[in-house]
């Protein structure tokens, strides 16, 4: 094979594009990059921010997660990685302008749309979606205004998501130390006046897709009062067991004035109310129907494709999604590709698989164009940019905060414009 | 001294951070930087020093790369009894009940087949205010440093 770091009369060993510089991208960068440090790697974002959901999924006060964004630093600052931030693929460029420049593309844009709970009434106004809501509380410049949950709100869910939302919502302003909760959102937490919350499950608490960790981390809440009700049924094997005894080390923890409660193996049947939502009505596993009133739903139940590219198409038409390859020199990759499961540690094992697959079936073209195609677009921020956002918004953050996020696009557009030694 | 670094990772950190061990140590020493993955628990060198650098995952279990050496060490039972190592663990106190239990089991396993520990185990903690280069790369140096005298001028 040839030495992949040594393209053709100097020039680069391939050019490939990313869209989406999310886990999935970044990690599939950084295994290409590694295997052949010759190639040039554009990642774009429709945001002027890196990272995807590492800064505007996972929580706020897991940060000890988002660590392996130095990795990704390394990428741009030293492995030669560009980033091509504020660029929207399928409006600002089209999709067939980078695969007409580039060796290969890759998708790795993520599935930022909620899943919709299916069932009358799921429309009704208090009905909010996880990525919606987090998309508010974690500061993203496109989200939504921060919703009103009145004072009882319910969850419905059993994967991780709900319960960092759970979380999220429990926690004390004091016991968001050390974390990167915004000024307006942490108002926002601390005023909500929320006094229940009540945590849905469609299945039974054994075959619950949270981490048994998580579950223990309610039981450091210092605010709350935790019942866990019935478990739904028996559970088999070592991880239903781990969850189950998660469940019962917290069941009764706390004394505190907000009411936590977990409840199992019940199906959404309609969402009721005029206005807005004032109850969701479930079936029990006796079949006997029941009334749960709320003052606003939060659904959990997974994320599906809201963004520009025709995901669904692309991939139910895919030469071979399994192993990512949707077309010859054109992939896709994270979420994009799997739909919305998996985690952070996922990423990085699909990322070097297909890292290999692409190097493999790369016939580099000379004549191809590479980030010059991009060079025409308006208000790109490159990764000298991003790093004066950064900066800025570490050397803003309050004593007991990491960082203050900027939250709107157009503040961070101006300070990745900033020249950086003006004033 | 002949160095072997050997990193147990899941999401990537302890490879960057045996990365930085390694570029550190090189200028005065002869430095092999591996994934724990592709070593042979036959292959130890008694003149080699090996540091290891591991995380945390699942519930306190090894990570990903680690898992396929514990289990060739379990099942070749290698005497290890000439065998010094060092060992700096990587894991994340929002974990709580499990923190850094991932690099325990990993010293654990080489103390159970008679390898010698040098020095002691440092816990970096994801959550912390502290970069794990700049506890490792200290540590580095005074383990190395303790190692030389155990392995003697040889080495
Ligand atoms: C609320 C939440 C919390 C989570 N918490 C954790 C956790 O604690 N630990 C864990 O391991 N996993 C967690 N996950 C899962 C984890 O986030 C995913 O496994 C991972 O982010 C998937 O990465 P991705 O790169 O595929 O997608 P994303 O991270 O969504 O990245 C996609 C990127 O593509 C960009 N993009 C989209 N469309 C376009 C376009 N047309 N043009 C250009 N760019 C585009 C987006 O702006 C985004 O930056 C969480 C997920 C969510 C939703
Ligand atoms: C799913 C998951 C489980 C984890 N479990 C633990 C744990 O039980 N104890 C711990 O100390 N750290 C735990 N961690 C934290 C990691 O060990 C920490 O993030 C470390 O820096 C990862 O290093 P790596 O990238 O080399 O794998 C966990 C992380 C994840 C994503």
């Amino acid at each position: 094979m040839a030495q992949a770091g040594e393209g053709q009369r100097g020039g680069p060993a391939g050019r490939i594009a990313i869209v989406g510089a999310g886990p999935a991208g970044c990690y599939l960068a950084q295994a290409l990059l590694r295997a052949a440090p010759g190639l040039e790697v554009n990642l774009i974002d429709a945001l002027p921010v890196p990272f995807g959901l590492l800064r505007y999924g996972v929580a706020p006060d897991h940060q000890g997660t988002k660590a392996v964004t130095r990795q990704f630093e390394r990428l741009f600052d030293r492995q030669g990685a560009r980033f091509f931030g504020n660029v929207t693929v399928g409006r600002d460029i089209a999709l067939d302008t980078l695969r007409a420049s580039h060796d290969a593309v890759v998708l790795a844009a993520g599935l930022a749309g909620d899943r919709r709970l299916g069932i009358p009434g799921d429309d009704l106004p208090g009905v909010i979606g996880a990525g919606r809501l987090t998309r508010a509380i974690l500061e993203h410049p496109d989200a939504d205004p921060l919703p009103d949950l009145g004072p009882a709100p319910l969850i419905i869910g059993n994967g991780n998501v709900a319960i960092d939302i759970l979380r999220l919502l429990s926690k004390t302003p004091e016991e968001f130390a050390g974390s990167d909760l915004g000024s307006a959102p942490g108002r926002w937490l601390a005023e909500g006046g929320i006094g229940a919350i009540t945590v849905i499950g469609r299945a039974p608490a054994g075959r619950a897709r949270f981490d048994p960790a998580m579950i223990r981390e309610l039981g450091r809440l210092s605010a709350v009062r935790i019942s866990v009700g019935d478990r739904g049924g028996d559970a088999d094997g070592p991880e239903a067991a781990a969850r189950l005894a998660a469940l019962a080390a917290i069941d009764g923890h706390g004394a505190g004035p907000r009411r936590i409660r977990f409840r199992f193996a019940l199906r959404p049947v309609a969402v009721e109310g005029g206005a807005r939502v004032e109850a969701l009505r479930v079936v029990r596993p006796d079949g006997a129907e029941e009334r749960i009133a709320c003052s606003a739903i939060i659904t959990a139940i997974g994320f599906a494709d809201a963004g520009l590219l025709g995901r669904d198409g692309l991939i139910g038409a895919a030469a071979d999604a399994e192993s990512g390859l949707i077309a010859p020199g054109l992939f896709a990759a994270g979420w994009f590709r799997r739909g919305p499961r998996g985690t952070i540690p996922d990423a990085r094992a699909e990322a070097q698989a297909l890292a290999g697959r692409i190097l493999a079936a790369l016939a580099p073209d000379p004549g191809r164009a590479g980030a010059a195609a991009l060079a025409g677009l308006a208000d790109i921020v490159d990764w000298q940019g991003w790093r004066r956002i950064d900066a800025r918004e570490r050397a803003a953050a309050p004593p007991d905060r990491v960082r203050a996020k900027i939250p709107t696009r157009g503040e961070m557009l101006r300070i990745a414009r900033e020249r950086e030694n003006a004033s | 001294m002949k160095i072997t670094i050997l990193y147990g990772t899941e999401t990537g950190n302890a490879e960057m951070l045996a990365e930085d061990i390694t570029a550190s140590l090189s200028a005065e020493h002869e430095v092999e930087c591996r994934n724990l993955s592709e070593m042979d628990p036959r292959a130890f060198d008694p003149a080699r020093f090996y540091i290891l650098v591991c995380s945390t995952y699942g519930e306190g279990e090894l990570p990903a790369s680690a898992r396929p050496f514990a289990e060739a060490v379990a099942a070749a039972r290698p005497d290890l009894s000439a065998i010094h190592f060092a060992i700096f663990g990587l894991g994340d106190s929002e974990y709580a009940e499990t923190f850094n239990h991932g690099p325990k089991r990993l010293a654990e396993l080489m103390a159970a087949h008679g390898a010698r520990q040098v020095g002691e185990r440092i816990a970096h903690d994801a959550s912390g205010g502290d970069l794990a280069e700049d506890l490792a790369l200290p540590w580095a140096e005074a383990v190395v440093a303790a190692a030389r005298e155990r392995l003697g001028e040889a080495a």
